[in-house]
């Protein structure tokens, strides 16, 4: 594709997003922020790899001191009991500051963390989206008996709480010790929940994926499947190489959300054991008993997640964005 | 602590058992036996339901027409909380205002449905505003729909800016907010399950005590296929039921 | 030499009779217009040569052979169509549109294709916009690359249906005269249009079908001049006087 398209051509289609829009002043600071993040997270993830493997989650340094942090909220909180009442705006900055502490001190586990988070998201978003395609192309363009096996998947995986599914693979099924016998698991592969976890992130995702591109199936004009056919491309071939290559861009938005409803969900997997993010900030409540700071601590942590990949959605819609769709 | 308690039973249980696979009837019955435990629970996720849906509704409309019509700080306020809320995992959410608000741990319990009413308030606390965050959209979206033209006509007629959102514009907007509305509803129905999170007693955590309690492993996936149908059945319905109220609302207006 | 043959062709959709008992014959290098009231069946007789629609009594002969008898993807190759709303693939370019059937049916490689392609393009004028998406061209620009897209399979058969109908008035004359250069280059053309003047100066045979029957069939001129049926005089002097 030689042609530049014109910027701007899905600029009006923002629609309701899954995050929706920060005012515009703040979102070039967020901007900045967000490439600090992910930058650090890099770092940190290459860091632990290739410099110190072999050292304990819990026993790595943070790049930065947590000491500074920590005596500023110490002065900031002898500041506010000598003001009595009036230091309660202080006490608070005190608080602030003691949390961020919290959190510098244990960014090392909570990076850790946040890579199992990126790899359940990524990982079941992709392979949610093999299973996607089929299953609405099924749902469209399929006879009666598949249209109507797809339709009851997409139905009761949509109409049960994710967190069931979860349960149904780990305790009902206990897929924990077979997958844990794969080859890989636990070596070069994650561990046997982490694989039981993706397995059912993608079941469930591969659902509400299906809905999306299904819809987004239904708003191709169906002229443009009989051109295809016209020209003697076979029905599956004219579906893949015409109505799918529109369907896809058409539902980039919505596929935009689901991921990012994703990237959220994937805490629920700490309830299978999963040593993600929220788990770890639960393990690390547990021992300080800072449940509230550190729970602050890890909300940032899915703000900035959501917050980029939203971003980078946009980004990817307008690059892959042509003249006269959308 | 409750978290740790259900974490060691998370890492221990499925090693007990090996694989497992679907037992004949006795297990059913097991199921069955406990029916009035798993219908308490049911009832606890409904109540749970309606109370986080309803707070959602009564915060998220105001913010809706907020965002559509508001201008400056306010706008900006409610839109920065909005992200936030919608940005944060439900179950973050839970806990936080499990743990980080003063809600007295002495409110008792509610009667017969055997739930703490810190743990309730909390969780309805986390679903409703989160709810509020979404339905704030659904509602900016269908009341930009219904158009300027609309508020225009209402203040040549003499109305001020509130009286003809509220009695010209809401109307037709609350209209066509029926099926984003209803998808809400379900995902907040679905969601009371991660109030499993602080221990509160609706129905997948029933569930959970009724599997994990001594020599009754057995019976893990019948008790989790019987919730799980529970939840489909509540999704069904509440489904059907929203539809009828769109084909309800669709017919005088024409425009849905 | 007959490339293609109606034999008693009937069609319902559901209860609705929308062709008639239709027979006719074209000879290779041939130029048929029909012609015909709204809902007529001229798209759905056209729909039934590359078997977009099914008949559902007698034959239809292409080549000799029954179409049913051949693969309706082979078929398809072999005859080209060109839409009324030209239904370009929106989301790949001039070139682009070309070359997918190239690439996917004919199997050329993406060099050959492009090639390919781009002197097709050149054929129909359109040399300097290969690159430019469907939403980038005019009504004139679109139909154009649709006959380009169809020429790329190199057809025995080319279907018209209605190609000039959603075109702005001043945009007709380009489409047309890309018609009219295939026909002197000997394409067989199926053509439903009711441009009168490239009926009566470029076709060899007008059919006038009404409710799904022909009405009248023969040389254009004979039809204008000496209509020998009343239906076919009153709606050729209703188009006439329209225009
Ligand atoms: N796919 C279909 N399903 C049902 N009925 C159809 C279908 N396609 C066409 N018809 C009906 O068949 C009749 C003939 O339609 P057709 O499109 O062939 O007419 P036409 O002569 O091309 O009309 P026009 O000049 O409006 O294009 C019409 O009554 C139409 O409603
Ligand atoms: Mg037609």
């Amino acid at each position: 594709m030689s042609k530049v398209p014109e910027s701007g051509t899905s600029a009006g289609r923002a629609g309701t997003s899954a995050v929706g829009e920060l005012p515009t002043a703040r979102q070039a600071l967020l901007a900045g922020l967000g490439v600090l993040f992910w930058g650090w997270l890099i770092v940190r993830w290459s860091y632990d790899r290739l410099v110190a493997p072999s050292v304990n989650v819990t026993d790595r340094e943070p790049f930065v001191p947590a000491g500074p942090l920590e005596g500023v909220a110490d002065a900031l909180s002898t500041v506010a009991t000598d003001l009595g009442a009036l230091g309660t705006p202080i006490g608070w900055l005190a608080w602030a500051f003691e949390t961020a502490a919290l959190g510098v001190r244990n960014l090392p586990a909570l990076a850790e963390g946040a890579l199992i988070t990126v790899q359940l998201t990524v990982v079941s978003i992709l392979c949610g989206l093999v299973i996607a395609v089929p299953l609405a192309v099924a749902r469209v363009y399929g006879g009666p008996v598949t249209r109507w096996t797809a339709l009851a998947y997409t139905e009761l995986i949509r109409g049960t709480p994710l967190l069931a599914q979860l349960f149904v693979l780990w305790f009902g099924l206990s897929l924990g010790p077979p997958v844990r016998g794969l080859p890989g698991v636990g070596g070069p592969l994650p561990s046997a929940a982490v694989v039981v976890a993706m397995i059912g992130f993608t079941i469930n995702s591969s659902a509400y994926q299906s809905e999306y591109i299904r819809s987004a199936l239904t708003g191709v004009d169906a002229g443009q499947l009989t051109a295809a056919r016209a020209i003697g491309l076979g029905k599956l071939a004219g579906i893949r190489h015409v109505v799918l290559p529109q369907a896809l861009r058409f539902a980039i938005p919505g596929w935009t959300n689901e991921f990012i409803y994703l990237i959220k969900y994937s805490s629920l997997a700490a309830f299978i054991t999963v040593p993600e993010l929220f788990r770890r900030a639960r393990d690390i409540g547990a021992d300080t008993f800072r449940f509230t700071d550190i729970y602050a601590v890890i909300a940032v942590f899915y703000l900035a997640f959501v917050l980029t990949t939203a971003a980078a959605m946009r980004h990817f819609e307008d690059r892959t964005a042509i003249p006269g769709l959308n | 602590m409750d978290a740790v308690a259900v974490e060691t039973a998370a890492i221990l249980v499925p090693d007990l058992l090996g694989w497992v696979p679907l037992q004949t009837g006795g297990d059913w019955m097991f199921v069955w036996e406990n029916r009035r435990f798993l219908l308490l629970g049911t009832a606890v996720t409904i109540l749970l339901t309606l109370a986080s849906v309803g707070l959602g509704f009564l915060l998220g409309l105001p913010a809706g027409a907020i965002e559509a019509y508001g201008d400056g700080r306010l706008q900006s306020v409610v839109s920065t909380v909005g992200v936030a809320l919608r940005g944060t995992p439900i179950v973050v959410l839970i806990v936080l205002f499990f743990f980080g608000l003063p809600i007295p741990r002495q409110l008792g319990s509610i009667p017969v449905l055997d739930v703490r009413m810190s743990g309730f308030l909390a969780a309805t606390l986390a679903l409703g505003l989160r709810s509020a965050a979404y339905q704030s959209q659904v509602f900016r979206g269908t009341i930009q729909s219904v158009g300027e033209g609309q508020l225009k006509a209402a203040r040549s007629l003499g109305l001020s800016k509130p009286a003809a959102i509220r009695h010209v514009v809401l109307p037709q907007a609350l209209r066509r907010s029926v099926p984003g509305f209803q998808n809400e509803f379900t995902i907040v129905l679905k969601d009371t399950s991660v109030v499993f999170a602080i221990g509160l007693a609706e129905l997948l955590r029933r569930g959970y005590q009724l599997f994990t309690q001594p020599g009754r492993q057995g019976a893990i996936i019948e008790v989790i296929l019987a919730i799980s149908l529970i939840y489909f059945v509540l999704t069904f319905t509440t489904n059907r039921l929203l539809d009828l109220l769109d084909h309800h609302y669709a017919i005088p207006g024409g425009e849905s | 030499m007959t490339l293609l043959a109606f034999d008693g062709v009937t069609k319902h959709y559901g209860e609705e009779l929308v062709l008639d008992a239709v027979s006719f014959e074209l000879d290779r290098s041939e130029v048929e217009v029909i012609i015909g009231p709204s809902g007529s069946g001229k798209s759905t007789l056209l729909r039934c040569v590359n078997r977009l629609a099914e008949v559902d009594n007698g034959t239809i002969r292409f080549d000799g052979e029954p179409i049913g008898d051949t693969d309706a993807d082979e078929l398809r190759r072999q005859v080209g169509m060109v839409f009324q709303d030209f239904n370009l693939f929106a989301h790949r370019t001039a070139l682009g549109n070309v070359t997918l059937g190239l690439r996917r049916v004919r199997g050329f490689s993406k060099e050959e294709a492009r090639e390919r392609a781009r002197r097709e393009l050149e054929q129909v004028g359109l040399g300097a916009q290969l690159d430019s998406y469907p939403a980038e061209l005019s009504g004139g620009q679109k139909q154009r690359v649709g006959i380009a897209r169809a020429l790329a399979m190199d057809p025995e058969l080319l279907l018209f249906d209605e190609p000039t109908s959603a075109l702005d008035p001043e945009l007709i004359g380009e489409v047309l005269a890309v018609m009219r250069e295939l026909a002197d280059d000997g394409m067989t053309m199926l053509c439903v249009t009711h441009e009168l003047g490239f009926a009566r100066s470029v076709a060899d045979r007008l059919t006038f079908l009404e409710a799904g029957a022909i009405v009248e069939r023969g040389d254009p001129e004979r039809l204008f001049t000496d209509p020998r049926s009343d239906r076919t005089a009153e709606y050729l002097s209703r188009l006439t006087g329209e225009y």
